[in-house]
């Protein structure tokens, strides 16, 4: 009985250790809305994928950093967004982690992270991860750099 | 039958026994090397973190471990995580890791100054020894941060002890990319035009040289020449620098042909 009890908690903790990654980041509805993936079991990361928004970084820059000019910050840092980009090329899901320039973690006011959030969505044609057989949901990671009090790159 | 159901119980028993003292000699008693090994062949899953977070306990000054569990977090964006592990790294073996450290700090966050005090710590660490973060050179490295930093003079000098450190022969061709585009910054487009050429005779294929040669041809008025480059920059474009992870701060894109080319036909 006991053998068994170890064996199957074994089994369940190794089956976890398996199924989970660092990053994945898990659907919550009240903050997601109604975004939806493809295939929540395999959302790999944007490297190597192919993942992108048309014209790359900079163009994101180009669309973004203007109009983010009135958030000012506190300290020096970085905020990165980590959000999903779905097969059909929508992006949802974010979370934003902020670090100063110790990279230890500062607290960002909700409504900056949410403006920037809505920039984000602003942003269309965005190239889903694919390959020859089909298009997939990925991760992607997008890094909002703060110098003197205000987003000074994206990349 | 009660003798056979007793029989059977021992022999599941004796399996499931067998089966979770494998699994957990393997975690946590196996060859430490094979442990890493595996922790490291299966980057970002929480079964290789987990056997990071083993190999810790019982080898805490081992400074590998700290460096292959940091991979997967900075590359996925949680630097705090990452680089928590990096800086142990660093403290128990600076000289192997700072150089990482610093080529993260340059690419990953675009800490330019950051990333100098890890690489001129570095360079202080091993006199006389051109050191190659990550794969590459140094200076080709510092010139970039400053390059980043828009301090112009210090990339240009950087730039060209990177050539030095390696040889004309063998420097990354970016090193003379980068020259050219610092120069053509302060506004020398003669040096630049030199630069950019010196890219092209190493290979014609260097399309963010093409780019930076159709510019100064465009400032200096000879549209047809600028054109040439714009053509010869598209033909090429699939032989641009790329890196899956993040922009360089050169990286070339297809709309920059497209703007100058505007200008150009206008």
């Amino acid at each position: 009985m006991i053998s068994a009890l170890v064996a199957v908690l074994i089994t369940g903790w190794m089956y976890y250790q398996f199924s989970h990654t660092v990053g994945e980041l898990s659907s919550n509805d009240e903050i997601d809305g109604d975004f939806k993936v493809c295939n929540e079991d395999i959302i790999p990361n944007y490297y190597g994928m192919g993942t992108d928004h048309d014209g790359g970084r900079k163009a994101i820059k180009n669309k973004l950093l203007n109009n983010l000019q009135n958030l000012k910050f506190d300290n020096s840092g970085l905020i990165t967004f980590r959000f999903i980009v779905n097969c059909e090329g929508e992006i949802g899901r974010f979370r934003a982690r902020s670090t100063d320039l110790n990279l230890e973690e500062i607290k960002i006011d909700s409504a900056k992270l949410k403006h920037i959030e809505e920039a984000l969505l602003s942003l269309k044609n965005w190239n889903p991860a694919k390959n020859e057989h089909s298009s997939y949901d990925s991760y992607y990671v997008l890094n909002f750099k703060i110098r003197n009090n205000q987003i000074v790159d994206i990349f | 039958m009660k003798r056979f159901f007793k029989i059977l119980k021992l022999i599941l028993a004796s399996l499931l026994t067998v089966y979770s003292v494998v699994i957990i000699y393997m975690l946590v008693f196996s060859p430490k090397e094979q442990r890493y090994d595996y922790a490291s062949h299966f980057q970002g899953v929480a079964l290789s973190q987990s056997m990071f977070e083993i190999l810790k306990y019982q080898d805490p000054s081992n400074d590998q471990i700290y460096f292959e569990q940091s991979v997967p977090y900075n590359k996925r964006g949680y630097y705090e995580e990452g680089f928590q592990l990096l800086d142990k790294a660093v403290e128990l073996k600076p000289k192997m890791h700072l150089g990482y450290r610093g080529y993260m700090k340059l690419r990953f966050l675009r800490c330019f100054n950051g990333a100098l005090e890890d690489f001129n710590r570095l360079d202080t660490l091993t006199p006389n020894f051109v050191d190659t973060p990550w794969g590459e050179d140094i200076d080709l490295l510092r010139g970039e941060a400053y390059f980043g930093l828009k301090n112009y003079d210090k990339s240009i000098v950087h730039f060209k002890r990177s050539i030095e450190n390696q040889g004309e022969d063998w420097v990354d061709i970016q090193a003379f990319v980068y020259l050219g585009l610092s120069e053509f910054e302060i506004g020398n487009y003669e040096k630049a035009k030199e630069h950019f050429e010196k890219a092209l005779d190493k290979s014609k294929f260097t399309a963010e040289a093409h780019i930076g040669l159709a510019r100064i041809y465009f400032e200096n008025g000879d549209l047809t020449k600028s054109e040439f480059h714009l053509d010869t920059a598209e033909k090429y474009f699939n032989y641009k620098r790329n890196d899956p992870y993040n922009e360089y701060l050169n990286e070339i894109y297809k709309a920059d042909i497209a703007v100058l080319r505007k200008s150009v036909v206008k």
